[in-house]
């Protein structure tokens, strides 16, 4: 294996035990690692960073007594076995004890721990992270089908399964005491309950403040599953004539807590002027909750993340809709245009294509080196937003997708003719602005740092912006801003989009 | 050929000429990240796009975003989705540089989210950041209002009342009968998440009422700092920091705040003093808002003061030195999540959106926008002792009580005392600290 210059002995050290993977035995102490500025997590920076193979990780006897060849899962038990031996004094003493803590990495190259900047401090908790994490789940609780990889973390959660619950009057189950107060105190079945009956008993006795049993007369509410627009509004009407009329009867279902709290996110936007309004607020968080806007929850994350995917590697989850691929065929369209040149990399596209989900980017990182380089040398259609698979309908043969997608976008917002001058159409020119304008403007290395992949002129700039003056470069700003998603900002979604639909008309 | 393309092994490379003829900058930026991008790779590119938004190397920065664009995934795996979210703060600050009619109030290019009262409370269980603060504090000052019949707590912080419930739960069964209960809020809070979908006076009545279920005497008082001008409304669009000073005058004329004198008085900052801006320049007196307010509370006789916070200073001036030091705290809430919670939960993508928002507002913003502060325990702890208090040390009963909290969450939470401070750890690092202070010369 070519070795690459290194300079960091932090990373030296990982990418040796990369590559011993196989061997058996416990790999000696890396060279003490400097003091590494960028570890401010680390408890210790002085510390001796080892990385066990897995096998060395997981044997289970690590400590052999050197008297009669015993083996002990635990430093300490060995330490206790070895007083049995009634050793004279000298040889009770370790031998030269290490001063200096250590700190363990985890053997999975993709996991986080595999950085020294997150090593953790002791060996039992790196194993247990090496199990629960990349180990196979043999134990599993029968009350409710969890599963472990540890069997201390399976003994620990048996202790505590379905033996405490504390059940608020909604319905909810909780397993731990405080979590249950607290969500009791802001309950709506509380508020119901103190309007009707001023609570004589209180239940002081006992660990377990279950107040199922305090008021009879209240009718259980619904189970979660139902639309929750019937439990609303009892509670509501209730409530008004407790409570202030600011009160917003949120449903007490909280298993639906997650999809409700989905679509409230996602309408966060839509409806943040309805909410500004509360006393309006109470009948239009109920229509939010609306079983018509549950069952669009499936839709809604994953066009969420979608928007994000699109943006970033496609990573994204198996509902995930044509933008997808659309983002796909664009990264590829770049690679395949970049590729030209290279020889490296064969089919790069490939890589793409069949990208599983897989926690680690399938690039490593002298691919994604080469293809950066290649993006600084290579000719006009590389700007950063083309790069990230955002063009625009101005690219060719990419109509669809991006225009579906900002379609998509444009549907939320209406548009706000004053921002369209603010979308980087008046740069200020010539001096006196910041660097990156003076970039932009002039359209090539004035003063700052040349890209050294290429000898031309930068004809790129971050945002597309300036390139043409207006036109296709805007609307690449606008795919940029559409990208981080439907409520990025009202004012924001509004101007791209409309200047994606003045771009439309133009080209 | 293609198999070495894959990640999880090192490359061999065809052509090391292309890496050591013209050490590019970000040749240099991934210099000895063979195989996979892991985290120190990631760290140093982080680097680079920094200093290169700071030096306004535009291709270098644009490159290194291209970069990390490979990596970033908001449903991937914990460092995927934290690179995501840096990324999107990097592309913000990038993009901001031009100006535009937008976005002047600072406010976050991530949609706000607004929660009910209910999953609030489910959120700030979902793991001990908040809990933890709640836990410590509430032993405190239970312990420092021991005998005394009323009990005033002035409540600075960004949890919406989620920690008084279980307070006024074990104020209840005190033998000697539960005190009454007063507790003032500031009426503007800072403008970060958790947002919740009803009004401050809303949740003084949910807690009122459930003070009365539990037979607890309670008054609950909003004491108003928004402006009452339109200049002042003017300055609040401006600045930020303009609520703050309105809190600072309230403290200043403690008649303001009806203090009694028969009260215990409690001060609790949780997650809340990082807010109060540290800069010196711009400042009226001379010293920074944060400690124009720890000496202005001095004034107030406290009875006991706990400043719940998180632990890791990113305050710094320079975008580059503050990007690795928040890569390498903010990835904590983003791995603990991942063990327990599926990449695709709605519950966990909220949260971490949530954290994104912090990460925006450190990235991407500067001067007064930047209102994300933190500073670590042991600084804050020292501006505390130079202003005159002394650090209270937590009796074992809270340690016990903390240490019970996080048994029951992921086992990778754990607990540490580090000086007075009790510190709340992930895997070994810090993550949030509590202290408590009184005035010197007041202990008992």
């Amino acid at each position: 294996m070519v070795e690459l210059e290194n300079s960091s002995p932090t990373v030296s050290t990982a990418s040796r035990e990369v590559s011993g993977y196989e061997q058996t035995t416990p790999l000696p102490a890396a060279p003490p690692l400097k003091k590494k500025r960028n570890l401010p997590g680390m408890p210790d920076p002085e510390a001796e960073v080892i990385a066990l193979s897995p096998k060395a990780l997981l044997a289970t006897n690590r400590f052999v007594c050197e008297i009669c060849n015993k083996g002990f899962q635990r430093d300490q038990n060995l330490q206790l076995h070895r007083r049995g031996h009634n050793l004279p004094w000298k040889l009770k003493q370790r031998t030269s004890k290490e001063v200096r803590k250590r700190v363990y990495v985890c053997p999975e190259p993709s996991c986080v721990h595999h950085s020294p900047g997150r090593a953790l401090g002791d060996l039992t908790g790196i194993k247990k992270h090496f199990c629960r994490k990349h180990g196979e789940k043999k134990w599993k609780c029968e009350r409710c089908s969890k599963k472990y990889a540890v069997q201390s973390d399976w003994k620990a959660h048996m202790k505590t399964c379905g033996t405490r619950e504390y059940k608020c009057d909604c319905g909810t189950i909780f397993s731990r005491r405080d979590s249950f107060i607290t969500h009791r105190a802001f309950c709506d079945a509380l508020a119901e309950e103190s309007a009707r009956t001023h609570p004589l008993e209180i239940p002081s006795s006992g660990p377990n403040t279950n107040a199922g049993h305090v008021v009879a007369s209240s009718p259980p509410p619904p189970p979660p599953p139902t639309p929750t627009t019937t439990v609303a509004s009892p509670a509501l009407s209730i409530q008004s004539s407790e409570l202030s009329e600011n009160t917003i009867g949120v449903s007490p279902a909280t298993a639906t807590a997650t999809a409700t709290a989905t679509a409230a996110y996602l309408n966060a936007t839509a409806s943040t002027t309805a909410r500004s309004s509360s006393s309006s607020g109470a009948v239009v968080i109920t229509s939010i909750f609306a079983p018509s806007t549950v069952t669009t929850i499936t839709q809604q994350p994953s066009s969420f993340s979608n928007v994000i995917c699109a943006f970033s590697r496609s990573d994204c989850p198996s509902t995930a809709n044509p933008i997808e691929p659309a983002s796909l065929s664009l990264s590829t369209s770049l690679y395949l245009s970049n590729n030209g040149s290279s020889s490296i990399f064969a089919t790069p596209n490939q890589d793409y294509r069949h990208y599983a989900p897989s926690p680690q980017p399938a690039m490593s990182a002298t691919a994604l080196l080469q293809k950066a380089a290649q993006m600084g040398a290579a000719a006009s259609n590389a700007s950063l937003l083309r790069g990230f698979g955002l063009a625009t309908s101005s690219s060719s043969g990419q109509d669809g997708s991006a225009a579906g997608w900002n379609g998509h976008v444009i549907k939320t917002e209406c548009s706000s003719p004053s921002m369209t001058d603010g979308l980087g159409l008046r740069l200020p020119s010539g001096g006196g602005s910041s660097g990156l304008t003076d970039h932009v403007m002039m359209g090539g290395g004035s003063g700052s740092s040349s890209s050294p992949f290429g000898s031309q002129p930068m004809t790129r700039d971050l945002l597309g912006l300036g390139r043409d003056g207006g036109g296709t470069s805007t609307g690449g700003l606008s795919a940029l801003l559409t990208s981080f998603g439907s409520g990025f900002d009202v004012a924001v979604t509004a101007a791209a989009a409309s200047l994606h639909n003045t771009q439309n008309n133009n080209s | 050929m293609k198999a070495e393309l894959k990640g999880n092994t090192s490359v061999s490379l065809q052509s090391p000429t292309l890496f050591d003829t013209r050490q590019s900058p970000l040749s240099g930026a991934l210099n000895g990240c063979l195989g996979s991008l892991d985290g120190a790779c990631l760290e140093k590119l982080l680097i680079h796009c920094a200093s290169a938004l700071e030096t306004n190397d535009v291709t270098l920065a644009q490159q290194v975003m291209w970069v990390l664009n490979n990596v970033a995934s908001s449903v991937g795996d914990p460092n995927q989705r934290l690179t995501s979210w840096f990324l999107r703060a990097l592309i913000s600050r990038a993009s901001r540089v031009y100006p535009t009619t937008m976005n002047f109030d600072g406010s976050s290019t991530i949609p706000k989210r607004l929660m009910s009262v209910t999953e609030l409370a489910g959120y700030v269980d979902l793991i001990p950041w908040h809990r933890f603060g709640f836990c410590a504090s509430n032993s405190a000052i239970l312990k420092a209002i021991q005998g005394f019949p009323r009990v005033h707590i002035l409540d600075f912080s960004i949890t919406h009342c989620m920690q008084w419930p279980t307070l006024i739960d074990a104020l209840a069964k005190r033998p000697e009968g539960p005190p009454s209960l007063r507790i003032t809020v500031p009426s503007s809070r800072p403008p970060v998440p958790p947002l919740l979908n009803i009004s401050t006076e809303e949740v003084g009545l949910r807690l009122g009422n459930f003070a009365k279920y539990r037979d607890v005497p309670f008054e609950f008082h909003v004491f108003d700092n928004s402006p009452s001008t339109a200049l002042g409304e003017i300055m609040c669009k401006e600045s930020p920091s303009f609520h703050f000073e309105s809190i600072l005058s309230h403290l200043n004329n403690p008649s303001m705040l009806n203090l009694r004198e028969d009260e215990a008085l409690v001060i609790n900052c949780q997650h809340w003093l990082r807010y109060l801006s540290d800069e010196l320049k711009g400042s009226p007196h001379g010293a920074s808002l944060r400690d124009t307010f720890i000496n202005i509370v001095k004034g107030l006789n406290p009875q006991i003061i706990v400043v719940v916070d998180e632990d890791s200073d990113l305050s710094a001036s320079s975008l580059t030195s503050r990007i690795t030091t928040c890569f390498n705290y903010l990835w904590i809430p983003y791995d603990a999540l991942e063990t327990f919670l599926p990449k695709d939960s709605s519950q966990r993508i909220e949260y971490e959106s949530d954290v994104g928002h912090k990460i925006e507002n450190i990235i991407s913003f500067e001067g007064f926008q930047r209102i994300e502060r933190l500073e670590s325990g042991i600084k804050l702890s020292q501006r505390w002792k130079n202003a005159g208090y002394l650090n209270i040390p937590f009796c074992e009963e809270t340690v016990k009580e903390v240490r019970a909290l996080l048994d029951e969450h992921a086992s990778g939470w754990g607990m540490k005392k580090e000086e007075d401070m009790l510190v709340l750890t992930w895997k070994g690092h810090n993550s949030v600290f509590a202290t408590v202070w009184v005035p010197n010369g007041l202990e008992d």
